[in-house]
């Protein structure tokens, strides 16, 4: 075997370990770099920053526990924006696994943080199944879809949810999603509702997003960690999002590297092989 | 009457959300009529998924009395679901002085500590793992052969390195505007026309279908008769 | 976080780490417990937030208001009915009615918020920086007929569709690429997360 072949075929095991390498290293020898804003990102936190005092902003946590990691960092430095401009805060979640559990979990936990009282100042509706009609559903009654909030009290004992009956109540909405959920915000909330929509995205469901920005149906997005990195540092609040990206950098160069060698490996053996079958 | 039945359903519940549409829902009648649609819609949706998890444990359950192999797993999925279930659904008041908050759905309950200590570490995990087989198979499959293919990865590169801050400080040492025109270009040139084809395709697909089955015409939801 | 959590979490996330080198007991073992932890999960969920909140409490507490709720909830039972051969054909009904509604609401908000929507977004002068760019919106109406075309496969790509379609693979390509490299950050950000946690709170946790 030649070294081009060597280089085109590394065993996969000997990836994982410059990959957990890559991973581990910058947690050992950390180094913090300058995160530019996007231009998605400055449209959503400008957007949050322009909301009159005590808006009502519905906040959702339609999320699996698997992408977490990209997504509470950008429902934290949500709630931290929230909550520091004194608005009011609804969350809902369409996703019935994981969703109503971290939203109650994180809010409250920065609820306290900021004073906000339960009931007064944010609410957690939970979860109600099929997402269709909980969508179209709040465009008229809130309470029809959810009479109770995740803990069972009744809206109707609930002060905020006293003066929040339907989407005409709520300022803005801050979809934070890591599914297609996205996609019926703004084709049913936003098309038929008129309502501003932002979005917290997974990267894998970023590039989609474009098109909405582009077409003035989504207010601003932030795109995955980067995004969520870039929210954290205008919101002033770094934190998991701004430490990943210089773990991200060492291992998006890793992965360019190993795709270099790749085909660096690839087309110098197929170059080998055609002189030798040239010979022949 | 078995076929039928459903489809005459099917057909009149769709018909009352497409003019519920077009009229004001304020409108008491269509709007009442509609709302209250989309509120048993909800209901009849959550048993769905209920019958769904039951069936998983009707499976597992099968597996453990027939005492297939690796049946001892299976008992193990059966007795979770019990450990996560029962204490959620136990009344608070039947629990001792003190002990009340280990039942229910709330912070703190049992339910509430296995799922975020057991399930969601294992969900983030599974997800995580992907990292290692996406580094694997974009080493492994990712060869220029064709233009295609060396566009699709020029750009794959150029993002990677327009997402990370090392990156994007290398893109700025080449050009102080390549990170602008990659955002600008393409991202929201050629990214976003192509994701835009691709979002009205879809929702012409799925309108469609959407018609398609209000005329009855797909049935396949209705599974075999 | 205490620590008996700590080492909870760090087990499972080991467990389920343990499969990037075989599949194996304590690999299974995790597993099995994260299938049968999720039902669990489901079954509490819905019957607390579908049969209690949204039938059983509305039924006992305001009977006369509320007893049209009798009817979605029969059809839920029904549902079960899919377990039994003999009687699944019930099942359809709750089904039917389920998507009929989702159909009716899909039919128009798809036409309506992503056929227009995004038809109206081409046809708008695209702006960067406040200030109108005419290169930007050429590209990508240019972008959005030809991914069309080539996805348009009724007829043969000859000819000056087959010359649009081979544009729009280009454009395809480049989407894709950006794509991946959008998804591989996505990746990459999942493991972050989890070896942030080893490293943090389970090793730190011996540390201090």
């Amino acid at each position: 075997m030649n070294i081009w072949q060597r280089l085109a075929g590394l065993h996969r095991q000997w990836i994982f370990i410059l990959v957990w390498i890559a991973v581990i290293f910058p947690l050992i020898v950390p180094a913090t770099f300058e995160i530019s804003t996007t231009p998605e990102v400055k449209a959503l936190y400008d957007a949050v920053e322009a909301l009159p005092d005590s808006s009502v902003v519905m906040l959702t946590f339609d999320l699996y526990p698997n992408a977490l990691a990209e997504t509470e960092p950008m429902t934290r430095a949500a709630l931290h924006h929230l909550f520091r401009n004194n608005h009011k805060v609804v969350t809902v979640t369409t996703i019935p696994l994981g969703g109503p559990s971290v939203a109650e979990r994180v809010t409250r936990e920065l609820a306290a943080e900021y004073g906000k009282v339960y009931g007064t100042d944010f609410v957690n509706l939970g979860y109600k199944p099929n997402y269709v009609s909980v969508l179209k559903g709040m465009g008229s009654s809130i309470e029809s879809i959810y009479p109770a909030d995740n803990s069972g009290t009744p809206l109707g004992r609930l002060p905020l949810m006293t003066t929040v009956k339907n989407y005409a109540d709520i300022a803005f909405i801050f979809v934070v999603t890591d599914n297609g959920i996205i996609d019926f915000w703004i084709s049913i909330v936003n098309a038929q509702f008129g309502k501003p929509v932002g979005a917290g995205v997974t990267s894998v469901m970023a590039p989609k997003q474009y098109a909405y920005i582009g077409s003035g149906q989504l207010t601003g997005m932030l795109g995955g960690m980067k995004g969520a990195a870039e929210y954290e540092q205008l919101v002033g609040k770094p934190a998991l999002a701004v430490t990943g990206m210089g773990i991200q950098s060492l291992v998006h160069f890793l992965l360019i590297g190993l795709i270099v060698v790749g085909n660096l490996g690839f087309f110098m053996n197929r170059r080998s092989q055609a002189k030798k079958g040239g010979g022949a | 009457m078995r076929t039928l039945l459903p489809l005459a359903i099917a057909f009149i519940s769709g018909l009352i959300m497409v003019i519920a549409f077009f009229i004001n829902p304020e409108q008491k009648t269509v709007g009442t009529i509609s709302q209250d649609l989309l509120i048993w819609s909800s209901i009849i949706g959550g048993f769905t998924f209920l019958l769904g998890a039951i069936s998983i444990t009707r499976v597992n359950w099968k597996q453990v009395s027939m005492r297939k192999p690796g049946w001892g797993y299976n008992l193990l999925t059966v007795l979770a679901v019990f450990v996560m279930a029962v204490p959620a659904l136990w009344p608070a008041a039947w629990l001792p002085s003190g002990w009340e908050r280990l039942a229910g759905r709330n912070a703190g309950s049992i339910y509430d500590w296995l799922f975020l200590y057991t399930a969601t570490p294992m969900s983030q995990t599974m997800f995580a793992i992907l990292a290692f087989y996406i580094a694997s198979a974009a080493y492994r499959a990712f060869r220029a052969r064709s233009t295609e293919a060396t566009l699709l990865l020029l750009t794959a590169s150029m993002v990677m390195l327009w997402r990370v801050p090392m990156g994007e400080a290398f893109l700025l040492f080449i050009s102080p505007d390549l990170p602008g025109v990659i955002n600008t270009y393409i991202m929201g040139g050629i990214s976003l026309s192509v994701q835009r084809g691709i979002i009205i395709g879809a929702a012409l697909g799925a309108a469609t279908m959407s018609l398609r089955i209000l005329l009855g015409i797909e049935r396949t939801y209705m599974g075999r008769s | 976080m205490e620590i008996f959590q700590i080492w909870v979490m760090a087990f499972f996330t080991l467990a389920i780490f343990s499969f990037l080198y075989a599949d194996n007991p304590v690999f299974k073992f995790a597993e099995h417990i994260f299938a049968g932890i999720t039902a669990g999960y489901y079954v509490a969920l819905y019957l607390d937030t579908v049969v209690k909140q949204q039938l059983w409490q509305p039924l006992t507490q305001d009977f006369n208001s509320n007893w049209l709720l009798i009817f979605p909830g029969i059809l839920g039972l029904l549902m079960f009915a899919r377990l039994y051969p003999r009687f699944s054909w019930l099942a359809r009904i709750g089904l039917a009615f389920v998507m009929g509604t989702t159909a009716g609401v899909f039919l128009m908000s798809e036409l309506h918020g992503n056929v227009l929507g995004q038809m109206a977004g081409t046809m708008q002068i695209q702006q960067t920086g406040g200030e109108p760019n005419y290169v930007l919106t050429i590209l990508i109406i240019i972008g959005l007929i030809s991914t069309l075309i080539y996805f348009y496969f009724s007829k043969e790509h000859v000819g000056a569709l087959g010359a649009t379609a081979k544009l729009g693979i280009w454009f395809i390509m480049i989407s894709f690429g950006a794509h991946f490299g959008y998804t591989v950050m996505a990746r990459i950000s999942l493991l972050i997360g989890r070896v942030y946690f080893l490293w943090t709170d389970w090793i730190g946790s011996f540390i201090t």
